[in-house]
């Protein structure tokens, strides 16, 4: 914290600077480690030049899609973190634990039960899961007296992801074929995606940011409170609808891509406030390096650990939130948003 | 100073009793006996007990009602069979075929349904008199996913041979030490302490996949019915131990009856009226979580029983009392049900027993979060 706070009088944009530079440095990282014959040293040789045929199958057909899709999912998975947080005024509020990544999965199994198989189907149905998901979650924060405890809605979050993953493990039940499919996707993971699937979620992603950009003033404006924010002439109504499509969109994107991945968009924002201070402007900018850096990083430890065979993502970024998780349930006030 | 005739208790009896030299005691051996209204009064002078009436109707419907489940869980199944060839079969008599499937595949596992249910609810009412929160289930706050990891460690064989039951133990013990201990700032009570309990069951949930994904494909099928809760792999020795960890967790339960009736109010009170309140909590603490692990080694993690026995039992029970023998009956009946369902309901398909309890628990769940808060258990 003391560093924490330390950092905070630095200028903001040399840390920002400082956070990209980490991002590049993390993404060479993981074009360069994996769990495969092809060591570092081999790698960063072909990086230079040297010729490897298969050095340069694995760097750019394995390990460079995988890079490339692991920043796309931190992105979107910490940026709507920050979103639902701001827009559910709950700094508990994330895309997992409140069961819109369950949504998102279980719309994906019943899909692929009743015999979807491609891509660009898969995202949309995920992404209307998510939508789904979103809409039960903030019905639920508007309910009476449930809405104002932010410990109560994870309660509710909890319970409304555990019936959603035994309804998927049901449907799964009655189809051993997308049982497979899907049984290594559930954990959430990087592994074996192919960059057609990150060019199906882009035109998505795209939309969400020129979204995000015109919301984010009445966004911050709306943390002020329902009331200051329709004198500042802003729709309170109008933006948290918006907000909700955009929240839905990235996290309907990336389960498709990834699978469910909690605790990610608990994570990042935490981080990301720490830096910028309470501002959801800021708070955003800081969000698009620190997602992919800790999805990298975590990416690229799933693979080293039990090489041969890999982790599952989804187990790691657990293993890292839970703990913030309970620290943030621990302190004695909640920040509130 | 009060004259001590003017004092309330002695009013009534007058100046002449005042004036005699006969001790002002109590005449209860000269006075009949009358009961509370709605209880037995039963024993004698050295000794007597009171009976809620109405604590004995539950019991003996509840246990009538499992009764009546275990027979149709006998007779139903991929071959239906009569009553009477079931009683039949029981007794010895009747073909090879239908005595070998009731005994050797349906009793068992009837006996392992009723053990697991009963051992989860009652731990559940035991945790949740102890934390003062109707959800704190030792399935919501992370115990059972603890009891499961290690008991998924001792399946896939980390070069530990013990048994999944010691296992499940000691992982338990581990995760309501982690629980208890990260959420002692915050209290029992509470939503904190609950999403504490969340967060520790989710890293608990998490190194159970990391243990399966670092085994081969089959060891790791072997283990699956551990994560999502089935009667369908049951571990050799586990479940002779469940049936005397629940014989004696029941005898520990009633003996610490009146403790658990008075820990419901605050420490002070529970002290006050003579208590031990915080060596009480530790052999409940205790208590729960033994039950819990010896039934996760049978069944893997069932929780939402823990959830749902309790509120049947109490709903149906005066609040006067911690009905733990009637949470302990229903636990067992709803497990009966649930397996039951999940055999026949999608036959040929076999349902997990863990997803048909999560599919009832969860909107339950959330009608317990979703009410206008009145009151805790």
């Amino acid at each position: 914290m003391k560093v924490l706070a330390r950092a905070k009088r630095l200028d903001q944009r040399t840390l920002l600077l400082c956070l990209l530079t980490a991002l590049v440095a993390v993404s060479v990282v993981s074009l360069l480690v994996g769990a495969g014959s092809v060591s570092p040293l081999r790698a960063f040789s072909m990086l230079l030049g040297s010729e490897d045929s298969d050095a340069h199958f694995v760097v750019w057909e394995l390990r460079a899609p995988r890079t490339l899709i692991g920043i796309a999912v931190g992105m979107a998975l910490g940026v709507s973190g920050a979103l639902l947080q701001a827009v559910a005024r709950n700094p508990l509020a994330e895309p997992g634990l409140l069961g819109v990544s369950a949504g998102a999965a279980f719309a994906v199994a019943l899909a692929l039960v009743l015999g979807a198989s491609a891509a660009s189907l898969r995202i949309s149905v995920a992404q209307v899961g998510a939508l789904a998901g979103c809409l039960c979650v903030l019905g639920v924060a508007r309910w009476r007296g449930v809405g104002n405890d932010p410990i109560r809605l994870v309660l509710a979050g909890a319970a409304f992801s555990a019936l959603l993953g035994a309804l998927t493990s049901l449907m799964l039940l009655f189809d051993q074929r997308s049982a497979d499919e899907v049984r290594f996707w559930v954990i959430g993971s990087l592994a074996g995606r192919r960059l057609d699937d990150l060019w199906a979620v882009l035109p998505s992603m795209a939309f969400c940011t020129a979204l995000i950009a015109l919301i984010a003033r009445p966004l911050s404006a709306l943390a002020l409170g329902e009331r200051m924010a329709s004198g500042l002439g802003h729709h309170p109504q109008l933006i948290r609808a918006l907000v909700v499509l955009c929240v839905a969109l990235l996290v309907g994107a990336a389960t498709a891509i990834a699978g469910p991945i909690i605790f990610v968009g608990l994570v990042v924002p935490f981080i990301a406030r720490a830096f910028a201070g309470p501002d959801i402007r800021r708070t955003l900018w800081f969000c698009l390096p620190i997602g992919p850096l800790i999805i990298l990083a975590a990416d690229i430890i799933s693979r080293v650990v039990v090489a041969p065979s890999e982790l599952p993502l989804g187990v790691l970024t657990a293993l890292c939130g839970a703990p913030v998780l309970i620290a943030a349930v621990r302190a004695r006030r909640l920040p509130m948003l | 100073m009060t004259p001590r005739w003017l004092k309330p208790e002695f009013r009534k009896q007058g100046a002449a009793a005042l004036l005699s030299s006969a001790p002002l005691t109590s005449t209860a051996e000269d006075a009949p006996v009358t009961p509370p209204s709605g209880y037995w009064w039963w024993g004698g002078r050295g000794a007597s007990v009171l009976i809620e009436q109405r604590a004995v109707w539950v019991n003996l419907g509840l246990l009538l009602a499992l009764v009546l489940a275990s027979i149709a869980y006998l007779c139903l199944g991929s071959l239906a069979l009569d009553p009477r060839e079931v009683i039949g079969a029981l007794a010895g008599q009747g073909s090879m075929m239908t005595t070998f499937m009731v005994q050797e595949l349906r009793l068992p596992r009837l006996v392992a349904a009723c053990l697991t249910g009963g051992a989860f609810a009652l731990a559940g009412i035991l945790m949740q008199t102890l934390a003062r929160n109707r959800l704190a289930t030792p399935g919501i706050i992370g115990i059972d996913n603890g009891a499961t990891a290690f008991a998924v460690a001792s399946v896939v064989g980390l070069s530990v041979s013990l048994a999944p039951s010691a296992m499940a133990l000691t992982g338990a013990v581990t995760a309501a030490v982690l629980t208890f201990g990260l959420a002692a700032g915050s209290g029992t009570q509470g939503y904190r302490f609950i999403v504490a309990g969340i967060g520790v069951g989710a890293v608990f949930g998490a190194i159970t996949q990391l243990l399966l994904a670092r085994v081969a494909i089959d060891t790791a099928n072997a283990a699956y019915p551990w994560t999502v809760g089935s009667l369908n792999a049951r571990a050799g020795g586990s479940v002779q131990l469940l049936a005397v960890g629940l014989a004696l967790g029941l005898i520990a339960a009633l003996a610490l009856a009146r403790s658990l009736t008075i820990l419901r109010f605050s420490e002070a009170t529970a002290n006050g009226l003579g208590v031990n309140a915080k060596a009480r909590r530790m052999q409940i603490l205790l208590l729960s979580v033994v039950l819990t692990a010896l039934a996760v080694a049978v069944a893997g993690p069932v929780g939402m029983v823990g959830l749902i026995g309790p509120e049947i039992a109490r709903a149906l029970s005066t609040p006067r009392h911690v009905p733990v023998v009637a949470a302990t009956l229903s636990g067992a009946l709803v497990m009966v049900l649930a397996d039951l369902a999940g055999r026949t309901l999608l036959a040929p398909i076999e349902l997990p027993v863990g997803i048909v309890t999560a599919i009832i628990g969860g909107p339950w769940l959330l009608w317990i979060l979703m009410r206008p808060q009145r009151s805790h258990a």
